[in-house]
């Protein structure tokens, strides 16, 4: 059987207008655009199989939209070409469309004002979804994602984490093979993450559904995802097993520090400092998995500790170290 | 058959929407009520001081605000809150899931909004056009009747063409917010019967800017005006605007799917 996913040499290339800050450039801007070439992706190729789960990886700008987009069919690319179940995505063909589902974390297919039992009668009808499968279907997805008490609440009036819910579901309505999923966890609290990651799992077990998913969240990769693709730059880094990838990069743990006094004490000599700008208080120190309890207790030891936090490295992070070093 | 289950589900949305807030719907059945008052009078006031304009009748000039009404609901009801909408989802990105349906996305684009509200306008426009047909005369035959509801739809077509390549020029701008402003600035030039204006300016008024194709050549299909050549014309006409409209539209999907990120 052929793969479900398959990409070859994908490219897509963006002409960005590009001017100077300020009036006079401005101005000119108006009568003679300048652009620039980005290039988004650069010839990527890989292959899925039906039933994967797959994460797809990078830093922010890597590259990972701009390729969903175009296995969705929403860009068409400069070169290469790729082929979903058979399909061209972007010639759009109606059967394809009805196959596959784009779920965008940071978009909204569901009307504001009224219930979302409203929205999925609308796209019953557009998918064209006989009652008895609509009914099935709900009920399945209902079990799964607990969606009964969403239904009769305008959209507007559910939490985040809520809304996140009718979104996945109304983008499964029609039972798509293959789903392509943009940050479905992005802004929900821990819990609520945990319930889509758990919900995916399962309705990939259940259906056999080939999915994609790109995600800022370490711990929905590692939790759903046995094979990762990693782009950087838009080009292919890595492709294979995730247990693979945390030997390759070494194991980086992250300890973040507020001391109880001033910041006066010199950290570097328990590991390498790190930058973090949303959380300026703290002092991060990197060390290598293995040295994380030896250094915490002498850290404990030595400083006036007001609080001390371990954490893995952010996964933008991992990457980047990984790639760029 | 589906495209009607289609109309429906949205039509049935749109109505949960103009529902959805009750202060909100009581101050739109007022407003509404307000309008149509209004309406009737500025009406009788022109029924009680009006013999002729430009050689047409009062029975002719009643009509032909009938089939203007008409045609000024399907921009009030359909084209401007669409638009809006269309708009605006160009700029937030959810263009993308109206592109993934699979569904004609011009279809999609043109009724996924419509303004419930002016169904009355609609009776209104009928009443109109049924009392003005009946005062101007005998002389209207079933035929003439027939090209005036042919020519109404064609005309109708051909401001709706104008219309999607007015908005699929957005996916060549990105922001270009006076595309209706522009198409409705064109529709006011048709509430007179083109036959009032200078006849360069009707040249204008006619083929130009093609609204009076669906205002006063329907009309003058009514009073048996038109020949069967010019009637076919029109027809043509709209067809071919139609067909480039929808081939404009493709290229717009293309350029939009090409640019965005």
């Amino acid at each position: 059987m052929p793969p479900t996913i398959s990409v070859q040499q994908l490219s897509k290339t963006y002409q960005v207008p590009e001017r100077e800050g300020g009036f006079g450039a401005a101005v000119r801007g108006f009568f003679k655009r300048k652009y620039k070439d980005v290039k988004a992706v650069q010839q990527v190729d890989f292959k899925i199989e039906r039933g994967e789960v797959v994460g797809f990886l990078g830093p922010n700008g890597a590259g990972k939209t701009t390729t969903l987009k175009m296995l969705s069919g929403l860009l068409h690319p400069t070169g290469g070409g790729a082929n979903v179940l058979g399909f061209t995505p972007w010639e759009l063909n109606p059967e394809y469309l009805r196959s596959m589902t784009l779920v965008m974390g940071q978009r909204n297919r569901l009307s504001w004002d009224i219930p979302a039992a409203d929205s999925f009668l609308l796209n019953q009808a557009i998918y064209r979804i006989p009652d008895d499968e609509y009914k099935k279907t709900y009920k399945e997805l209902d079990e799964l994602l607990e969606l009964e008490p969403l239904m009769k609440k305008p959209v507007r009036n559910l939490s985040l984490g809520e809304r996140m819910k009718c979104e996945i579901a109304v983008g499964l309505l029609h039972r798509p093979k293959v789903l392509f999923l943009d940050e479905p966890t992005i802004g929900l609290d821990i819990s609520g993450q945990a319930r889509i990651r758990e919900f995916l799992r399962e309705y990939n077990k259940r259906t056999g559904a080939t999915i994609l998913l790109t995600s800022h969240y370490m711990a929905d990769v590692t939790a759903l995802c046995e094979r990762i693709i990693i782009i950087h730059h838009g080009q292919l880094k890595y492709d294979g097993g995730i247990n693979e990838l945390s030997h390759k990069i070494a194991p980086f743990k992250l300890i973040g520090v507020i001391l109880a006094e001033s910041n006066s004490h010199d950290l570097s000599k328990y590991g390498t400092l790190v930058q973090n700008e949303e959380d300026w208080e703290k002092q991060y120190i990197q060390v290598k998995a293995e040295d994380v309890t030896r250094i915490t207790s002498k850290l404990l030891a030595d400083l006036p500790i007001h609080d001390i936090t371990i954490a893995d490295p952010p996964i933008e992070d991992v990457i980047e170290q990984a790639f760029n070093s | 058959m589906h495209t009607l289950k289609l109309l429906s589900a949205f039509f049935k949305v749109n109505v949960q929407m103009a529902l959805a807030y009750r202060a909100d719907t009581v101050v739109n059945i007022l407003l509404n009520l307000m309008w149509l008052g209004w309406e009737l009078l500025s009406l009788s006031i022109i029924f009680n001081n009006t013999e002729t304009l430009g050689g047409w009748g009062i029975g002719e000039l009643i009509a032909l605000l009938g089939v203007f009404r008409l045609v000024n609901t399907m921009m009030i009801a359909l084209i401007w809150p669409n638009t809006e909408k269309f708009n605006q989802s160009i700029r937030d990105g959810s263009m993308d899931y109206t592109i993934l349906q699979p569904v004609n996305s011009m279809f999609l684009v043109t009724f996924s909004r419509i303004t419930v509200w002016r169904i009355w306008d609609l009776i209104l426009a009928t009443v109109l056009i049924v009392v003005g047909v009946n005062m101007s005369g005998g002389t209207t035959t079933a035929l003439h009747i027939l090209t005036f509801i042919l020519l109404a739809i064609t005309g109708t077509l051909i401001i709706y063409s104008l219309w999607i390549v007015l908005i699929a020029l957005t996916f060549w701008f990105t922001k270009f917010d006076n595309n209706v402003t522009i198409l409705q600035a064109l529709m006011d030039a048709g509430r007179y019967p083109a036959t009032v204006y200078p006849v360069w300016l009707r040249v204008i008024v006619t083929f130009i800017i093609p609204i009076a194709v669906a205002t006063t050549i329907p009309l003058q299909a009514l009073r048996g005006e038109l020949a069967s050549g010019q009637i076919l014309m029109f027809v043509a006409i709209s067809v071919a605007s139609f067909w480039v409209a929808s081939k404009i539209w493709k290229a717009g999907l293309r350029q939009y799917s090409g640019a965005s990120s």
